[in-house]
């Protein structure tokens, strides 16, 4: 509409225009023939806008365009010469019998075979089995913009129903019946749905049409058999539960295997750094006793030569005092000789005064024999001091009366006696 | 505990008293009875009492004055603790006082065991215990004796009391594991001085186990530390205060070599040793506590370096400095590198399985002579001294003393200046001997020119005494 509106501004801008152009060069309009001339020029112009205005009406009612809006393409042909010319997003030409337009949606769409999606409807798949399967099938296509220049003319008016629909039954019911239910409805679902888009897209194709995806949704199963199929899928949902179960435990198991061959390093590694620090220890001690040798040795050194200085001392000390002890005996033989001749000396001479003296006693002896045992008195004991005795008769021992011998007579009286202290 | 918690339970109070075959003294005894042992009674006749011996599975008759017949009744646990108080004290009679102490925790009620009366007798059962192992340890002189103490400590085994044995120093040691005192300790009745007398029983340094491994004995000693942390120190007379500082002072002192050994650390250990010995008030100081006073100074003092910041790395200078490097695993190089000489060619070098307290190192004036602390065993610190002789560089060892490697250190006091001398300081104890000296000694032969017991004796320690030295050691105490 908008280009109608264009196309018709347009023309009366250019018509103005040209009449403008033409008064430039007009007489004079005050004259009569000026004026006569000027209400000619008024009437035709007149004429001209009613011509004018009853094309434009006409254009206005049935414009001579086709316009393509978004996500549409259009396709016009020209009779007269066969040219096709294609457009999109905008407005053409379109001369009542020359031209012939055709405008196509380029947006997707959707068909659904209703008579596939039950078991029980009007045309289910048929598996290998022979058993029906109603199967929700989607199938997305739209025209394909390269091709429709050459596929416009042929395309029918309701693409899905005379096009798609038949393509899709033709190919589905082939595909299906080549699988069983089982596989239809789990295990080779994606695999189906690969099949169906492979061959419809080239099918499609050649009628110009373009397939953007097939979608096999939910499977309809016969009551039996879906039961049956329920239970097994059941059992191998158990089944590959269990296989979950075992790998999960088979992990848990190496998990734990792993854990202890962890701890089993963490402590050889403690046990290993336990073990060092021990050696080093060790190796400290052992180093601290290494230490201690050469210096006890050393102090042994020193005791040693200490003792050998302390040994020479004593020995000069020794020999000073064997040197001493050498001169003070000497000095002491030579005392004890002259001692011993002083002795010898006085003994002689002792003698002598003795011998002298028992020679004045002895001759005394007759004249006074209570003398003599005065004398033995004096001899037998330092402590008796006086003993008077009566002379010995007989020929008896003299003092044979004091030592109370076995010859010896008993006293008539004893005049006076003196004993020791330790014999009272 | 007690095998039978009723009426009918007896204590043997006397050493070898006999079980008969019938009431009668001219019966023949079947077994002998010791203190402490527990019997079932279960009859009287004329003066014997029909008892059966669950741990001999024997019956027979004893006489009724040479047991305590007990009801294990709440009523007597007055009687008990009164018998346990007067016991504590009594020497000889260990096992006796363990099954006194049993009978106390059987007959009193769980209220009093959780109070400060339960607390008491686990003390008291503690110390019976660990006076018992003690007597197993020094041993007895006659064969009676050794009898009896085979028999008691047998017995105090029938009561759960634990006693484990380590060899040391070749000879048998035996411990008792503690168990009354951890519970003292987790008792919150309990009086400050019990849980110092627990502390200090559990951490006895003797009763650890020697065969344990570095790492372990590392985790012993953390859990010693934990336990005397336990004690509130101000809430004890000051004799007991010094007990417990020289402990923690020895054990943080252990700690400290530990933790440098195990990631170089061991800072605030070390400082806590020298914090703990220095709270301790010589004037408060019991007379048999002088020798562990020595051996804990001892032991902080060799590892005191590590409360030290190790420096950091400087340049080289003309002057020689201390360098280290790793060599095999656990193993420490020390090098004597200067400006001209650096690592990869040093002026000397030895390395060592011991910790080296770069942070000791100690250049004399004259530049000919270096001081290095090195600690080989926790407890045992040595100096090397570098010495340069007809231009070579020498390293020496000298060790705390010329004993089997216990305890002790030998550490540099001071340079004599003219590069001549070395002044020492020397302590250790080992193989049963201590000493401690201060010496001067002479660089060319390493060997002691002049030696006292005390340093203010030496004329070159008074003048030349390092400062440093002065300040952070303890050997001058």
């Amino acid at each position: 509409m908008l280009a109608k509106l264009k196309t018709i501004a347009r023309a009366a801008r250019l018509a103005v225009a040209r009449t403008l152009r033409r008064h430039r060069g007009a007489p004079d309009p005050l004259t009569a023939e000026g004026a006569q001339q000027r209400f000619a020029q008024v009437r035709g112009a007149a004429i001209a806008i009613a011509v004018v205005g009853a094309t434009g009406w006409v254009l206005w009612k049935h414009a001579p365009v086709q316009g393509a809006g978004p996500g549409e393409v259009g396709v016009r042909t020209n009779q007269l010469t066969g040219q096709v010319v294609q457009w999109r997003d905008g407005s053409v030409l379109v001369l009542p019998g020359v031209h012939q337009a055709q405008v196509f949606s380029l947006r997707d769409r959707v068909y659904k075979p209703l008579q596939m999606s039950s078991a029980s409807g009007q045309a289910p798949v048929q598996s290998v089995e022979g058993l029906s399967v109603g199967v929700d099938l989607a199938v997305r296509y739209a025209l394909d913009p390269s091709k429709v220049t050459t596929t416009a003319r042929n395309l029918p008016p309701d693409l899905g129903a005379e096009v798609v629909e038949p393509a899709v039954q033709g190919i589905a019911y082939k595909v299906f019946a080549r699988y069983t239910v089982r596989e239809i409805f789990s295990t080779r679902r994606v695999e189906i749905q690969q099949a169906l888009e492979t061959e419809l897209r080239g099918k499609l194709a050649a009628d110009g049409v373009l397939l953007r995806g097939v979608q096999v949704g939910k499977v309809d199963l016969p009551a039996d058999y879906k039961r049956g199929m329920e239970n097994l899928l059941a059992e191998e949902l158990e089944t590959q539960k269990m296989q979950y179960t075992l790998e999960l435990k088979d992990k848990r198991v190496k998990q734990v295997e792993l854990e202890a061959n962890a701890e089993k390093v963490q402590r050889e590694v403690r046990a290993e750094a336990a073990a060092r620090e021990q050696v080093i220890a060790a190796r400290a001690q052992e180093e601290a006793m290494k230490h201690v040798l050469p210096f006890k040795e050393r102090q042994i050194e020193q005791r040693r030569l200490e003792a050998e200085a302390e040994k020479e001392a004593r020995l000069k000390m020794a020999e000073g005092n064997a040197q001493a002890r050498r001169i003070e005996a000497t000095g002491e033989a030579d005392a004890r000789r002259k001692l011993a001749e002083a002795e010898a000396f006085r003994m002689e001479k002792v003698g002598q005064a003795n011998a002298d003296q028992m020679a004045r006693e002895g001759s005394l002896i007759s004249k006074h024999p209570l003398l003599i045992q005065k004398t033995l008195a004096d001899k037998l004991s330092d402590k008796v001091q006086v003993i008077i005795a009566p002379p010995g008769t007989g020929s008896s021992f003299l003092a044979a009366n004091l030592l109370g011998g076995a010859g010896a007579q008993p006293q008539p009286e004893v005049q006076h006696a003196a004993a020791s202290a330790e014999e009272q | 505990m007690l095998a039978a918690a009723a009426l009918l339970t007896a204590i043997v109070t006397t050493d070898q008293a006999a079980l008969r075959a019938s009431a009668r003294d001219s019966a023949p005894p079947q077994s002998q009875l010791w203190q402490g042992e527990v019997l079932e009674v279960r009859g009287e006749r004329l003066d014997y009492l029909q008892v059966w011996d669950h741990a001999h599975e024997r019956g027979g008759y004893v006489k009724a004055t040479q047991v305590k017949r007990l009801a294990l009744a709440p009523a007597e646990a007055p009687e008990l603790l009164a018998v346990l108080r007067f016991m504590r004290e009594a020497p000889g009679a260990e096992s006796l006082g363990i099954a006194i102490a049993a009978a106390w925790l059987q007959a009193a009620p769980a209220e009093s065991v959780r109070g400060p009366e339960g607390s008491e007798v686990l003390d008291v059962l503690g110390t019976f215990a660990e006076r018992l192992a003690q007597r197993a340890t020094t041993g007895a002189a006659s064969k009676q004796g050794q009898a009896a103490l085979t028999a008691h400590l047998d017995v105090a085994g029938r009561y759960g009391v634990k006693f484990a044995s380590y060899e040391q120093q070749g000879r048998m040691r035996v411990c008792y594991d503690g168990e009354a005192f951890r519970r003292v300790l987790a008792l919150p009745a309990s009086q400050p001085q019990q849980k110092a007398h627990a502390a200090l029983a559990l951490t006895k340094p003797e009763c650890l186990d020697p065969a344990l491994q570095p790492l372990q004995r590392h985790e012993v000693n953390l859990w010693r530390a934990q336990v005397l942390e336990h004690v509130d120190a101000a809430a004890l007379p000051a004799w007991l205060q010094n007990k417990l500082a020289l402990r923690r002072a020895s054990v943080f002192a252990t700690l400290a070599y530990e933790q440098a050994r195990i990631d170089g650390g061991g800072e605030g250990q070390a400082q806590r040793a020298i914090v703990e010995l220095a709270r301790v008030q010589r004037g408060e100081l019991l007379e048999e506590d002088a020798a562990a006073y020595n051996d804990a100074a001892m032991r902080v003092n060799a590892s005191r370096w590590a409360a030290v910041a190790r420096p950091s790395d400087a340049p080289l200078t003309a002057r020689a400095s201390i360098a280290t490097e790793r060599g095999q695993p656990g193993e420490t190089c020390v090098l004597l590198v200067d400006a001209k000489h650096d690592a990869a060619n040093p002026l000397a070098r030895r390395c060592t399985y011991a910790l080296v307290w770069t942070q000791s190192a100690s250049l004399n004036r004259e530049g000919n002579a270096l001081a290095l602390a090195v600690q080989p065993i926790d407890g045992w610190r040595e100096l090397w001294v570098f010495r340069q002789q007809r231009g070579k560089w020498a390293i020496d060892v000298l060790p705390p003393a010329s004993l089997q490697p216990e305890l002790g250190y030998a550490e540099f006091a001071g340079w004599v200046p003219g590069g001549q001398q070395l002044l020492l300081a020397r302590e250790a104890r080992g193989e049963g001997k201590y000493r401690r000296s201060f010496e001067v000694v002479s660089l060319d032969s390493l060997v002691a020119q002049k030696q006292g017991g005390d340093a203010n004796s030496l004329g070159q320690f008074q003048r030349w005494a390092d400062p440093s030295w002065r300040k952070m050691s303890v050997a001058v105490r």
